[in-house]
């Protein structure tokens, strides 16, 4: 089956007064039709950079993405414009990304607008289709944004979204400021809205509970580059790479009885600036040997669809 | 609350705070009590409006006024009324005997001064510390919460998120006082950072035994750190019992639904099972039990009069007129 998107060594560097930042580094990767590929790191990791590349809502410093097989990396004008109507994106703050001083309905019929395919009446019409679609009451729409909840917010920055019909959705922390009980809202009707529409995900989160509960695949990121790939359920059973087992250990669990762990490893993110050449993990990670710091890691095929960049990691598991 | 009288630490009694919103009038804590012993921890769960850093924020009485307005309640540390004292004997209290950790890290500290001399401002004001004895005091505990003392004179924007928080930590530790308040420790933080700081607050407060009110949203860290659980809702104790009658014996249909939310690590759902509808307007609550309109179980009664917090089983209390229907 085709993928619908794919990313080949794709690379996203910040020039920066320290040096060149790499946020995001070598990452290819592919995304079938009606699938979710999960993207989980710490903060700083690049997953969102990641995504905003992905859109060309930044330009790649390098490498290649293709939807549908075509190479959309570099398309500018008219093609840009029919790319952006095939790819779009849902962001984390649901108070920041809508237009304080536009009626949401307006939020929603704008990028139909602009798409110039609609006449008047067929706006308001397809407008209305989109907030039932996404459960928010028609007659809200002459509301302001500051007038709703978190989660109501969140539901128009969707609508919007979905406003053209997208094949590819990069939702980047999309439920991470609401509440539980309006986050498990919003997460069912993601997924409805896959079953009904067909639509790709790509889900960006730090949250590992959530990312399980929605992906089909999942992608592990530490400092711009993917430690570990694999299909979701896997990932949780059994884990490969050191920083994934590190960042599964350290969730606090429900169970009363079960203490947690102490964590196996020490320290903090270090700089994405001029990273060194060997594994980026190497000085938090507790398995690491003098090697690790010389090699940079390439991701290896360890079982069926289950990549992991550590040369240790037979030794390890 | 119905737990022994005897070497309470804080008791809680009836606390009812509203913020004023031009006309409007926001019932943000409605009829909160609770009691904690020496060395306990409590958790306070609940949703974003709930109340619960405005129930922290009225014992430290930190809270603006205006807008905030504490109606009525009595605070009693070691039996006396917090409420009753003075501007200045707050002032007394406040870092030494009671002290706070706030959310977010990054507006916690002041900017412009280096996380040295912010931690040795509160040593000063509370101990009679010459200035070297109060740096060596700081760097102490800077040592303790796994800072390296070399970095004493630097300024908080060269601190990550995690440390900033640690830092907040050594200022609220400084002069070792008996309740802390964390509101939300952690939020802010990566998961892997999360542990760290976790970890380090357990092993604290079992060296200090300090008592401490853990304010919080996520359940798993609750979990992991309390010996108690209140739930809140719309500024009210809605459940409150061991960790153990929360965790496993919940009884009360929201902290059903809270945990029904939660996606699993272990178990498929192919959906989550959210709670229907939001939090009411706190300027327009409910009458009768104010999650009544969310519901799956309500039945008459809930929508009129008071529904009082029954304890259902010894120590554990919930605040519903129909439990016995929770499925």
């Amino acid at each position: 089956m085709l993928p619908l998107i794919e990313t080949r060594n794709l690379s996203k560097y910040f020039r920066v007064p320290a040096g060149m930042l790499h946020a995001v580094d070598n990452v290819s990767f592919t995304i079938e039709k009606g699938k979710t590929l999960g993207v989980v790191g710490e903060s700083g990791c690049g997953k969102s950079t990641l995504g905003r590349t992905m859109i060309r809502l930044q330009e790649a410093t390098d490498g290649h993405i293709l939807l549908n097989g075509e190479d959309i990396t570099h398309v500018s004008g008219k093609k840009l414009k029919e790319v952006r109507k095939k790819v779009q994106i849902v962001f984390q703050d649901p108070y920041s990304s809508l237009n304080p001083r536009q009626r949401i309905e307006n939020t929603i019929r704008e990028p139909l607008k602009n798409s110039g395919n609609y006449s008047r009446s067929e706006l308001k019409e397809r407008a209305s289709t989109l907030m039932e679609l996404v459960g928010i009451d028609t007659r809200l729409r002459q509301s302001y944004p500051h007038e709703l909840d978190g989660g109501r917010r969140q539901r128009v920055g969707i609508a919007r979204a979905l406003a053209l019909n997208p094949e590819f959705i990069v939702c980047d922390e999309p439920v991470s400021s609401l509440d539980v009980s309006i986050q498990a809202q919003v997460l069912n009707l993601l997924m409805d809205l896959q079953d009904q529409m067909g639509v790709t995900y790509m889900f960006v989160t730090h949250d590992l509970s959530v990312v399980r509960h929605i992906s089909n695949t999942i992608c592990v990121m530490y400092l711009g580059e993917v430690v570990e790939m694999s299909p979701s359920k896997e990932l949780f059973s059994s884990s490969l790479h050191p920083y994934t087992k590190a960042l599964l250990s350290a969730i606090p669990s429900l169970d009363i009885d079960q203490p947690m762990r102490p964590l196996p490893l020490k320290g903090e993110l270090t700089s994405p600036i001029n990273p060194k050449p060997g594994c980026r993990f190497f000085p938090r990670c507790p398995y690491a040997e003098r090697g690790c710091s010389q090699e940079p890691q390439k991701l290896e095929e360890i079982s069926a669809q289950h990549y992991v960049a550590c040369h240790r990691v037979r030794e390890i598991n | 609350m119905m737990r022994n009288e005897n070497n309470v630490f804080l008791s809680v009694r009836d606390l009812n705070v509203v913020y004023t919103s031009g006309k409007k009038i926001v019932h943000a804590v409605n009829g909160v009590s609770f009691e904690m012993k020496k060395g306990e921890t409590l958790g306070l769960v609940g949703e974003t409006g709930a109340g619960k850093t405005t129930i922290a924020k009225s014992i430290l009485r930190i809270l603006p006024d205006p807008p905030a307005k504490v109606l009525g309640g009595e605070i009693l540390l070691d039996g006396t009324d917090l409420m009753k004292h003075s501007e200045k004997e707050m002032l007394k209290i406040r870092g030494e005997k009671i002290a706070m950790i706030f959310q977010d890290p990054m507006t916690a500290l002041n900017p412009l001064v280096t996380v040295g001399d912010q931690i040795i401002e509160g040593l000063k004001l509370h101990n009679d510390y010459g200035e070297a004895e109060a740096a060596q005091k700081a760097k102490e505990l800077l040592e303790m919460v796994g800072i390296h003392t070399e970095r004493f004179k630097e300024y908080p924007f060269e601190f990550s998120g995690g440390m900033k928080q640690r830092v907040v930590i050594a200022m609220a530790l400084a002069c070792e006082p008996e309740l802390l308040l964390a509101d939300e420790p952690t939020t802010a933080l990566d998961v892997t950072i999360q542990a760290q700081v976790l970890d380090l607050i357990n092993k604290l407060k079992v060296k200090y035994g300090t008592s401490m009110i853990l304010i919080t949203h996520n359940l798993g860290v609750v979990a992991q750190t309390c010996d108690y659980v209140a739930v809140i809702y719309a500024g009210k104790i809605i459940e409150y019992g061991s960790k153990k009658d929360i965790f496993v014996d919940y009884a009360h249909p929201y902290t059903h639904g809270l945990f029904a939310s939660l996606p699993s690590f272990s178990k498929d759902a192919p959906r989550l099972k959210p709670i229907a509808g939001s939090m009411p307007d706190p300027t327009r609550l409910p009458q009768g039990c104010a999650f009544h309109p969310r519901c799956p179980f309500v039945i008459e009664d809930c929508r009129n009069g008071e529904i009082l917090l029954k304890e259902i089983s010894q120590g554990h209390l919930c605040r519903c007129c129909n439990i016995q229907q929770k499925g």
